[in-house]
């Protein structure tokens, strides 16, 4: 048996021994893999980690704990990459994710349940009329989700092109826009540009009921629930429903890691070579076009295709050799936004957290738990990032993962991983490696006031700022999306105007992560639909 | 009485609208609820021998084809483009002034920043390029979504052509610009704390919302649009003040035989088996008219003069829905002297705006008070002094101070307006001290006009300045919501032509010369 570092050095005897290399061995860079090598492609993908995932990861962070250290549950994965890789064959198991649980500081709460009559009658008690408007709510979210969701799987258009393909696709958006009716456009138009609490203010009277909805507005981005921009994520929510596939949210049994690992499963089987603890140093160019990687020991890997699933400005302007790119390419690349808002807090339990609202081990501890009370708690919670400061009181997303998928944790022990907005990458005073644990803390003090049992139940905890994002997960600024989900870096902008279809302008050189549309989360569109933009460049089958 | 079409609201856009029917050859009757014409854009004794535009301040400016179209300069309407167009004065002593010319700006800046003078040329540039293309937009009838009409789409395409032949470089800047806030917009282009927050400014006047809020740089580019797209913003003052350019566009109207009413408190439409008639006033006198044109808000005309069982449930629901919460209010001030400001050398800077606000979190933090329903405790402040440029409006020597004050919102979470309105005035006179030392113990005379007083005083609904949040999702088509943004209503001869419709508000005339275009094309 040959050590890796030796057979890296024949690989990069052997000229042009793959078509693609892959730079990245996250969901989206497996994905891209998969496809190409399914193609006829000699694929290989470098991971920099030990381990592949990316941020879609399971690590034992603390022994006998595995933890989805990073991204937490299934959102959108797109059923096409399901059916085309045959992932269940791989292994991919979702598990449901039943409900929001939001505790109130009054001591009630607000739990909403996949069982549709226990859900009405919930928020009934709060308020009849919010019950009514629910299901007409859902009802036009479903249908605004059916018209925005073909656009999740497909290569944005160039309105300034004259490629003609793409104008009739946007000659095509135009056209299906007409024929909703006016109710539906009225709704779209409000969608695509209100806030979050706005557009829920037209609907509900339910603070509580309003802060944890608009709370999925906010995720991922440097904006506040009643930023306009905010609504339209509040259809990610219902675009599961319609996918049928499964339940839009959920776990994968062994973590979101496992979700990586059979995608990875699917690509080795197509023939993808894969290396972990490789990372690359540089993209090598010759005449004007991409040549290959640079490993950081010096050693070369040439082919003529590289597919960058990291965000571009690591790619561009880190790995890419100064002048390799025209310099107007670059200011876009410059200008566009990571502003990382979140971290995570995970933590190995010795038993489970015990509600004051809702005591006892109920099936609420099994489905998401917000910690969202009010719109002006989720507003405050903004306004402490806007000016540096990790907001005071947090908006908390919790999962009890182990209570589903047993097999993450010991007998009897639990992990409960918490997603915390807002924690601006930028701090107005000091540094990440100083607030640290002051962030985690006042993470587990906010838990504490709706649980107080937890502190005395937390066996380990891991805190991860923006900073150990960027460090340990390159994504910069600690952005979880690769760049923020903003209006003007959604689509045809994303990530920079004139260049959102993959491609770059160095020849062979082209962009899978999530930085491209359509953008972040456990989706897997940008890594599949950067491979069939590759393959319409270069044709199917291997070099010849 | 008979019309051919009654104008309802004496305003700038009521006005417009009926000077351009009756020179369309249509017989329009425009009725002012108060006993003075002008709507927002009035002037008026606020203090004995003091007279000031009690609201609006500055002009959109008018749209130049009205201006035109009128031949208002006969009418006695003059206008000046005060040199420097803005000043801010920074808390640290030092002033920053913006002209018309970009190139005096561009040495100006160069005290505060080289890359920032070497980039205002450029930015001034951008910005009258956009300009130029969103102008067009401006004058545009809003197509029909459902039922496209050539009348409509034979413009619309002239500006999709015009878009496209921006280039791709400022096409794409505009798409990636509309949706942004402005306070990344302003940074793109300037380092400078201060300049930053002078252009932010431009993008949250008159919204609720700060500088750090999506889509506030489309308010700045069609305010940009709406003016000359210049780098230094609008400023246009008139002499004897906005009621001087009221008067000027009532005068026309006459003049094209017009008949303008003051005094003329319109109570309810007269609507006959689904269609407006004509209308009611407060004592029962009936005006019989083929159309109605309403230039008071959409929510006064749909839900208070309208009997809302003429219109669908879901369109009550949607008028209801537009947002109109006001957020500024104005303080108007008599002052004994000119105030002396730390910043300024001397008087000559202070003849356009000027603008207090040091950087962009100041705004975001005047706004954050608002957010929960508070009054800024710095609020954002454009101050005008117009008896610099015509001393007419105030005894000898003395001066009026003109302050817009923004945040201050309609739904206050404490208190009621009528109590709470001398804070404004506090909050306002003791950061103008930091400014202007002494400025308090000048002051003879003032009066505070506050969202609520905007509402009940000047009647547009939430007292908002513009008839409605010129958000994203209240503009152009959308304004005020989709379905009614081509100034008719599903109610047959009933027309919207206020702010509240595109392309909104500041006084351009804009939304009355739209919609005087599509009743003349209806009617005739």
């Amino acid at each position: 048996m040959i050590a890796p570092a030796v057979s890296y050095r024949m690989a990069a005897r052997m000229a042009a021994r793959y078509d693609a290399i892959v730079i990245g061995g996250g969901h989206n860079g497996l994905v891209s893999a998969a496809y190409l090598a399914r193609a006829g492609k000699k694929v290989l993908v470098l991971e920099r980690r030990h381990v592949l995932g990316g941020a879609a990861v399971t690590e034992e962070v603390f022994p006998g704990f595995r933890v989805s250290v990073c991204s937490y549950v299934v959102s959108l994965l797109r059923p096409e990459i399901i059916r085309e890789l045959d992932l269940p064959r791989h292994g991919l198991e979702i598990l449901p994710l039943d409900g929001t649980f939001t505790p109130m500081p009054n001591g009630d709460h607000l739990w909403r349940m996949s069982d549709h009559a226990r859900t009405r009658r919930e928020i009934y008690r709060h308020s009849p009329v919010d019950a009514e408007a629910y299901d007409e709510y859902a009802r036009a979210m479903v249908e605004m989700a059916r018209f925005v969701k073909p656009i999740l799987s497909m290569v944005p258009p160039d309105p300034f092109s004259y490629d003609v393909k793409g104008l009739g696709r946007l000659a095509g958006l135009g056209q299906r826009f007409r024929k909703l009716t006016r109710g539906q456009q009225h709704s779209l138009l409000q969608l695509m540009t209100m806030s979050a609490a706005d557009l829920l203010d037209q609907w509900f009277e339910t603070d509580v009921l309003k802060a944890t909805m608009s709370a999925s507005g906010i995720i991922g981005t440097f904006l506040g629930v009643r930023s306009p921009g905010t609504a339209y994520v509040l259809l990610h929510h219902y675009m599961g429903e319609i996918d049928g596939a499964f339940r839009s949210w959920g776990f994968s049994r062994g973590g979101t890691g496992a979700i990586s690992l059979a995608i990875a499963g699917a690509a080795r089987e197509a023939g993808v070579e894969i290396r972990t603890e490789a990372s690359v140093a540089r993209i090598k160019t010759r005449g004007g076009r991409v040549a290959g990687v640079v490993l950081p020991d010096g050693d070369e890997i040439d082919a003529g295709l590289v597919l960058s699933s990291v965000d571009p400005r690591i790619t561009f302007q880190k790995l890419c050799e100064p002048g390799a790119l025209p310099a107007s390419f670059l200011e876009g690349v410059s200008r566009y936004k990571f502003r990382g808002s979140s971290g995570k807090v995970n933590l190995a339990l010795d038993g489970l957290p015990n509600f004051t609202c809702l005591p006892g081990q109920g099936a609420h501890l099994r489905g998401a738990m917000s910690i969202s009370p009010s719109v002006e708690y989720m507003e405050r919670a903004y306004d402490d990032a806007k000016y540096g400061d990790f907001s005071r009181r947090p908006y908390v997303d919790i999962v009890i993962p182990s209570l589903t998928d047993p097999s993450v944790a010991p007998p009897g022990k639990h992990v409960l991983s918490c997603f915390v907005q807002y924690a601006p990458y930028k701090l107005r005073e000091g540094t990440w490696d100083e607030k640290r644990e002051a962030f985690g803390d006042t993470v587990i003090d906010t838990l504490a006031e709706y649980a107080p049992n937890l502190k005395q139940i937390i066996l380990h905890r891991q805190v991860l700022t923006p900073l150990d994002m960027e460090r340990e997960w390159s994504l910069s600024e600690g952005n979880i999306f690769q760049g923020e989900l903003s209006l003007e870096q959604l689509f045809f902008l994303r990530p920079v105007p004139g260049w959102a279809r993959y491609r770059t302008p160095l020849a062979g050189l082209y962009m899978c992560g999530s930085a491209t549309h359509p953008g972040g989360g456990i989706m897997g569109a940008p890594g599949r639909l950067a491979a069939l933009e590759v393959l319409k460049d270069v044709g199917h089958g291997g070099a010849r | 009485m008979k019309a051919d079409v009654v104008v309802i609201g004496g305003g700038p856009n009521g006005l417009a609208a009926a000077a351009l029917l009756a020179k369309g050859g249509l017989k329009p009757v425009v009725l002012e609820r108060r006993e003075v014409v002008g709507g927002a854009a009035v002037t008026e004794e606020f203090h004995p021998g003091f007279r000031a535009s009690t609201v609006a301040h500055t002009a959109g400016p008018l749209r130049p084809s009205l201006v035109a179209a009128l031949d208002l300069q006969r009418h006695g309407l003059e206008w000046t483009l005060p040199e420097p167009r803005v000043f801010a004065p920074h808390p640290d002593g030092r002033g920053l002034s913006l002209f018309g010319d970009p190139a005096r700006s561009a040495s100006e800046l160069a005290r505060f920043s080289a890359p920032d003078a070497a980039r205002y040329p450029a930015f001034h540039a951008s910005l009258g390029r956009l300009s130029a293309v969103l102008g067009r937009l401006l004058e545009l009838t809003p197509p029909d979504v459902e039922r496209p009409d050539l009348r409509d789409l034979f413009p619309l395409a002239g500006f999709g052509w015009a878009l496209r032949r921006l280039g791709r470089e400022d096409g794409q800047d505009l798409l990636r610009w509309g949706p942004m806030a402005v306070a990344d917009y302003a940074q793109e282009w300037f380092e400078t704390p201060l300049l930053a927050a002078v252009i932010a400014a431009r993008g949250i006047q008159g919204m609720m919302a700060g500088p750090w809020s999506a889509g506030t740089t489309a308010n700045l580019l069609l305010q940009a649009a709406a003016g000359e797209g210049n780098g230094a913003g609008s400023t246009v003052l008139v002499k004897g003040g906005l009621g001087a350019l009221t008067s000027a566009l009532a005068s026309a109207a006459r003049g094209f035989g017009a008949v303008v009413r003051t005094r003329a408190s319109v109570e309810r439409l007269l609507q006959r088996d689904g269609a407006v008639t004509g209308v009611v006033l407060a004592g029962g006198e009936e005006i019989e008219a083929r159309a109605v044109a309403a230039a008071v808000d959409p929510q006064q005309a749909l839900l208070r003069l309208l009997d809302p069982v003429a219109l669908d449930p879901d369109d009550v629901q949607r008028v209801r829905n537009f947002r109109t919460a006001g957020m500024a209010s104005k303080l108007n001030l008599a002052l004994s002297g000119l105030p002396r400001f730390r910043a300024a050398s001397d008087e000559a800077s202070l003849r356009g705006r000027i603008h207090i606000g040091a950087d962009i979190d100041t705004l975001e933090r005047a706004f954050d008070d608002a957010k929960y329903g508070g009054i800024s405790k710095r609020p954002y402040l454009d101050i005008t002094i117009p008896t610099l440029s015509d001393p007419s409006l105030a005894p000898a020597g003395q001066h009026v101070m003109s302050v817009y004050v923004q945040y201050t919102p309609f739904k206050l979470k404490a208190g009621t307006w009528p109590e709470r309105a001398g804070e404004v005035a506090y909050a306002v006179l003791a950061l103008l001290e930091e400014y202007a030392p002494g400025v308090r113990s000048l002051v003879v005379g003032q009066q505070v006009l506050t969202p609520w007083h905007l509402e009940t005083t000047y009647g547009t609904s939430g007292g908002h300045p513009s008839h409605g949040e010129p958000s994203l999702d209240q503009l152009f088509l959308a304004r005020p919501f989709l379905g009614f943004g081509r100034y008719r209503t599903p109610v047959r001869g009933l027309y919207l032509c206020s702010a509240g419709t595109h392309p909104g508000g500041g006084v351009t005339g804009g939304p009355g010369m739209n919609a005087a275009r599509e009743i003349l094309h209806d009617l005739s």
